[in-house]
């Protein structure tokens, strides 16, 4: 199986000289191609820290992370920068959309920055918003979707530049439990049909539930990691 | 995709947009206003001062500057004045014979400036000829008539028709004296040219000073356009490149005036300068405070993948969107302003109900406002350079965004 994610001993602190607050402590972890994969734990465990370093949208204190083979952190800004556009997909708890972009334009926006030709772009555009079922809404602006909707859009943008890597932070936090059902049987459709890596934190036991392999964090440790048979 | 996210980005707090929008209109309209007043006021100076006395270039003799005397005049000047307004931008050729004297009544005697005048010419030019508050103008057959100002003619006690003696030196260094009549008085609103100056007829001036037919103390020449200034003396100097005569801008005949606009011109701009400094201040505030509100949203652009080069630019044309509307708001109503104020004039006498006197020329209390192109292009290319200046500062935020914390 092709490794996307390969994490070595990945520790992060945070502070200064006196106080450290030490949020990951030598963490290892290997993704590989199309796996879907929960990661749980307590407020502080450091979920969402070793999403953003995975993500490489910080930088560890030690240890390293791979993307694909490529050690990330050794990448230049815009090398790095180059690769969340191409290889990795993001949605974040609070959607996190541009307010003064429709739909169908946050959708497009990292095919825009692509570069990718304007009649390919409305294809991709309009099927992904297909595939997550906002077709006739594409002309909305986030303040006129209700907030399932516009985490509908945040996964239409993820998948749009089809990545190897998405990465979602809490995507269900902000929906009541019956839209957070359907978000997650249309990540985990994504995941079988387009085979993508999916890696996304969550409190919610019935999100984890529907995971192939969940990882429990506490106190910057994975203490567990199993595959869950059934889903995966 | 950037244009777009930029355009509709300015527009997300409208209110802010707008009163940032007018900030910079209204330093506009306060800089175009003030600046088009005070280059009418100097136009209205220079273009007094020239018709009055020797136009925007004289012809003189080359050591007449210097001492100032009636035997350091220029001859030939009939075919040069021909030659001269063959030029197509010379509105008028004028001959001045200029010499001082002594005015004498039987109330007293006053050393004067003796100008001798066309008086056709100057009825057509000079504002003096239009300032007389009794009796009339001089006419081109007058013989032994003179005109002088309101002041003098106090001084001296004399009324029209009152005889006055002229002493003076001629040409071949001879006291001369005349005697004559006035014809007029003249108020100018100057204390020092309603108080020291007598106009004569040119040929009568030449009969007192001893000048021949063709020979003035000055050649004076008055421009359609005073811009064509440099090109016209150009043409006049290698035209009189073999006579011994001087061609000079009236800046060095009128050097305290020159000196004045200057002064004025620069302290104008350095006050209208200071002004919009404090107005970017508050605009540099504005944008700041729009970029820091919307860390969160550059954070997120950034983790998409937008090269930095991408949100700079964003930025970047946010400033240009505001700077431009700015600009066509404050160029469109100071221009307005400025050109209803060219066309309507603004009299303020009721502020200066003394008159007013500007180096020794008295103004029209009634100003006119001269707008032109560069007034518009320099503050306009000044404010939008200077929206690009605040935009590289606020860019630099961008750099300074930490993604995860940001994100959190």
């Amino acid at each position: 199986m092709v490794k996307i994610v390969e994490v070595k001993n990945v520790t992060k602190d945070f502070g200064g000289d006196e106080i450290i607050t030490r949020a990951l402590r030598g963490v290892d972890l290997d993704l590989t191609a199309g796996e879907f994969t929960s990661m749980a734990g307590p407020s502080g465990s450091g979920k969402t820290t070793l999403l953003n370093i995975i993500g490489g949208l910080d930088r560890p204190t030690s240890g390293t992370v791979s993307i694909e083979g490529k050690e990330i952190h050794q990448l230049s800004a815009g090398q790095l920068s180059r690769l969340r556009r191409d290889r990795i997909g993001f949605i974040f708890q609070s959607y996190n959309l541009i307010p003064v972009l429709t739909a169908y334009e946050n959708a497009e926006y990292v095919l825009m920055i692509q570069n990718v030709e304007k009649e390919e772009r409305r294809e991709r555009v309009l099927r992904v918003l297909k595939e997550v079922g906002l077709e006739g809404l594409e002309h909305r602006f986030p303040r006129e979707l209700s907030g399932g909707q516009q985490q509908r859009v945040a996964i239409a943008r993820a998948i749009a530049p089809e990545p190897a890597l998405i990465l979602a932070d809490e995507p269900t936090a902000n929906v009541d439990s019956e839209t957070a059902g359907s978000l997650m049987d249309l990540l985990r459709r994504l995941n079988e049909e387009k085979g993508m890596t999916f890696l996304f934190s969550t409190h919610d036991q019935a999100v984890m539930r529907r995971a192939g392999r969940l990882i429990r964090l506490q106190d910057g440790r994975i203490i567990e990691d199993n595959l869950q048979t059934g889903n995966r | 995709m950037i244009f777009r996210v930029a355009w509709r980005s300015i527009w997300r707090n409208r209110r802010r947009t707008l009163i940032t929008a007018a900030s910079i209109a209204l330093g506009l309209i306060i800089a175009i206003f003030f600046i088009a007043m005070a280059e009418g006021v100097y136009e209205q100076i220079v273009n007094d001062g020239v018709r009055m006395q020797a136009g925007h270039i004289t012809l003189e003799n080359p050591d007449y500057q210097m001492a100032p005397a009636i035997d350091l005049r220029i001859g030939d000047v009939e075919n040069i004045r021909k030659y001269i307004k063959k030029i197509e931008a010379v509105e008028e050729a004028k001959l001045l014979i200029w010499g001082q004297g002594v005015a004498n009544s039987g109330a007293g005697a006053v050393g004067v400036s003796i100008m001798g005048v066309e008086p056709a010419v100057e009825i057509k030019n000079s504002p003096l000829a239009r300032d007389i508050v009794a009796g009339s103008y001089l006419a081109e057959d007058d013989d032994r008539k003179v005109v002088l100002g309101e002041h003098l003619a106090k001084e001296l006690k004399l009324g029209l028709g009152n005889k006055i003696v002229i002493t003076t030196n001629n040409a071949r260094g001879e006291l001369v004296e005349e005697l004559c009549r006035v014809k007029g008085i003249f108020r100018t609103g100057s204390d020092e040219i309603d108080g020291y100056f007598i106009q004569i007829p040119l040929n009568f001036a030449r009969k007192v000073f001893g000048l021949q037919a063709d020979e003035a103390t000055q050649l004076g020449v008055i421009l359609k356009r005073p811009q064509d200034q440099p090109m016209v003396m150009e043409e006049i100097k290698s035209a009189l490149a073999n006579k011994n005569i001087e061609v000079l801008p009236w800046q060095q005949i009128l050097p305290e005036v020159a000196s004045y606009i200057r002064i004025d011109r620069v302290s104008n701009w350095v006050f209208q300068g200071l002004l919009f400094v404090i107005i970017l201040f508050t605009i540099l505030n504005t944008l700041l405070m729009s970029v820091m509100e919307r860390e969160r949203e550059f954070a997120v652009l950034l983790a998409l993948g937008t090269p930095i080069r991408k949100l700079k630019g964003q930025l970047f044309l946010e400033s240009v969107f505001i700077g431009c509307l700015g600009c066509f708001a404050g160029l469109t109503l100071g221009g307005l302003a400025a050109f209803v104020l060219q066309i309507r004039g603004l009299d303020l006498a009721f502020l200066m109900p003394e008159g007013v006197t500007i180096s020794g020329f008295a103004m029209s209390t009634t100003v006119h406002a001269l707008v032109t192109p560069p007034v518009f292009l320099w503050t306009g290319g000044i404010v939008l350079g200077a929206m690009l200046l605040l935009s590289l500062l606020i860019m630099r935020r961008i750099k300074k965004i930490s993604l995860a914390e940001t994100l959190r």
